[in-house]
């Protein structure tokens, strides 16, 4: 057992090395620009220069605090918005590329079923999700002490600790698209039109008569603004990603098992 | 208990009938050739056996197991090997991270041996891999755990003739120790060297199951006949003679004569009947021989009626 899991987390490596590398530049550079935009901002008066409709995509709340800046700039933008995105198409190539390539036919001679093939393969994932999360907060912390705004630590904590499920039911979005589709390209694209879909509804319905629509979107159930700005952790959110996660990986299963490769 | 069952086996892709309620048993410990031409359904047949697709009508069993029982065929995988047409790996690992992964699976009994044998270049990645080099490495990948039964398409494509030779060898010594193999081809020769009994499949249908012996036989003799003057055609006019082809003497096809001084054909009828419509004419040259199983298999699947 967990054979593929290893065989996949240690090819994960590199790439989630380079990834870490990524988004830790794209937080030094908020963090650096935060002073001079935040005397610009003053009391949030070019906020309200922005129209309603970008605030409201955004959730952006405030940008007078360094938490505000960083909820926007770097977790609704770089985590919910790039990072989902990222895992969402990263995971639609784990079985879509193999049979794109022929390559599906020398791992199933193997004597391992289909359905643990894409779990351990799913799992693998882990490896970039749980290295960007556990090197990106003490980047934060100290780039955040380095401009004398000093951050909450079990906030920027809570925020990446919380997000790993979320990451996981983008890649879940992924993983089923990896499956229904045989090229990787178009289960790639897919993956990453409607995690974005997903997330435009889940913006757009909120306080609206259409609300309920955006229960669907993992980005319901994420809110780093809510962490950072008022130390507030919905229990519940986390558990519905995870069976949002169970339930894409289950039916991802399902339909891999019984799909002519 | 027979190590291949195909029982009614058929995959109909509604535009396409790819194999159609093909039935053949494979003995234990059988040498066992698939031949056809490409596009015969040969690749469907085999990538159902493994259940990589489903069998629309019919099943199939490999060493007793349903190919539709997906937990139990993963498990009777453990002592099968296959080789696909074009085996693919991981581009990104190295030809030894990709033989860790199977030994970490399927357990690696005789790699070493193996490798002394096929010889890929374990320490380069797979995207610089040659197609020969390819091929090596799927050969080491299938054999590594000891199968009871391999399943090998078209196992010789890329390996150049040196490591085709020690190819056979190899697969005659597993033969020799029990193993039980089932491979497609379009490679006659290798087919006659090895095989016990041959399946030809065109078009999807099984034309037919025979010993190699038999097919040899049934193939008939290639006849030549070289005459100083001319010998009309109606000679040849008797059961048994196939796919004429006259020529005049200075060796030119003729598309059709009333008489010929170079012929050539196969015949599958009597001999002594042949022996005898040859003209007491002066004739310069007569070769009777075996027919190249190359004809017996256009015989199958060319455009040929006469079969």
């Amino acid at each position: 057992m967990f054979e593929l899991f290893r065989y996949d987390g240690r090819n994960r490596i590199k790439g989630s090395i380079y990834l870490t590398i990524g988004m830790a530049l794209l937080a030094g550079i908020i963090i650096w620009v935060y002073p001079s935009f935040s005397d610009a901002f003053g009391e949030d008066d070019l906020l309200e220069a922005y129209p309603d409709q970008l605030l409201q995509l955004f959730d952006i709340q405030t940008m007078a605090s360094l938490e505000g800046f960083l909820a926007f700039e770097f977790y609704v933008f770089g985590w919910i918005i790039l990072l989902g995105l990222y895992f969402a198409y990263s995971a639609a190539s784990i079985i879509a590329d193999d049979v794109d390539r022929g390559r599906i036919d020398s791992l199933l001679a193997m004597p391992v079923s289909r359905t643990r093939l894409l779990a351990e393969r799913f799992a693998a994932l882990i490896v970039p999700i749980g290295m960007v999360n556990l090197l990106i907060p003490p980047v934060v912390l100290i780039g955040a002490q380095l401009i004398d705004e000093p951050l909450s630590v079990p906030d920027i904590f809570a925020v990446h600790l919380l997000s790993i499920p979320y990451l996981f039911a983008c890649a879940g979005i992924g993983i089923l698209f990896s499956v229904i589709f045989d090229r990787v390209s178009i289960a790639q694209r897919v993956a990453l039109g409607v995690t974005f879909a997903l997330f435009l509804i889940e913006s757009l319905v909120t306080d609206t008569d259409y609300e309920l629509i955006g229960a669907i979107a993992p980005m319901r159930y994420y809110d780093p603004n809510e962490i950072l700005l008022e130390s507030t952790y919905d229990p519940f959110g986390p558990v519905i990603l995870v069976v949002m996660t169970v339930g894409l990986v289950v039916v991802s299963q399902f339909w891999f098992a019984r799909k002519d490769l | 208990m027979a190590a291949i069952k195909l029982d009614g086996l058929t995959k109909d892709y509604g535009e396409v009938l790819a194999n159609d309620d093909l039935s053949l048993t494979v003995e234990s410990g059988e040498v066992f050739g698939y031949l056809g031409p490409n596009g015969a359904g040969k690749t469907t047949t085999i990538r159902m056996l493994l259940g990589f697709i489903k069998p629309t009508a019919g099943t199939a069993y490999v060493l007793g197991t349903d190919v539709r029982d997906r937990r139990a065929l993963v498990d009777a995988k453990e002592k099968i090997g296959y080789l696909s047409d074009e085996p693919g790996f991981d581009e990104q690992a190295t030809g030894r991270e990709i033989l860790d992964l199977h030994a970490s699976v399927k357990g690696d009994k005789r790699s070493d041996h193996l490798l002394q044998l096929f010889d890929p270049p374990l320490e380069r990645k797979i995207r610089d891999y040659s197609r020969g080099n390819v091929q090596k490495l799927g050969l080491v990948t299938t054999f590594m755990h000891e199968p009871n039964l391999v399943i090998l398409d078209e196992p010789t494509s890329g390996l150049d003739p040196l490591m085709k030779q020690k190819f056979t060898e190899f697969l005659r010594s597993e033969r020799d120790r029990g193993v039980t193999i089932f491979f497609s081809s379009h490679i006659l020769s290798e087919v006659q060297r090895l095989c016990d009994r041959v399946g030809i499949i065109r078009r999807g249908q099984l034309v037919t199951v025979d010993p190699v012996q038999n097919l040899l036989r049934r193939s008939g003799k290639a006849v030549r006949i070289d005459s100083a003057e001319p010998i009309p055609m109606s000679t040849l006019d008797i059961d048994g003679v196939h796919a004429i082809e006259t020529g005049d003497s200075n060796g030119d096809t003729l598309e059709s004569g009333d008489t010929f001084t170079q012929c050539a054909f196969t015949y599958t009828g009597d001999i002594n009947e042949l022996v005898t419509i040859l003209p007491e004419s002066d004739l310069l040259d007569v070769s009777i021989e075996e027919a190249p199983l190359e004809d017996v298999f256009m015989r199958f699947y060319g455009d040929d009626s006469d079969v």
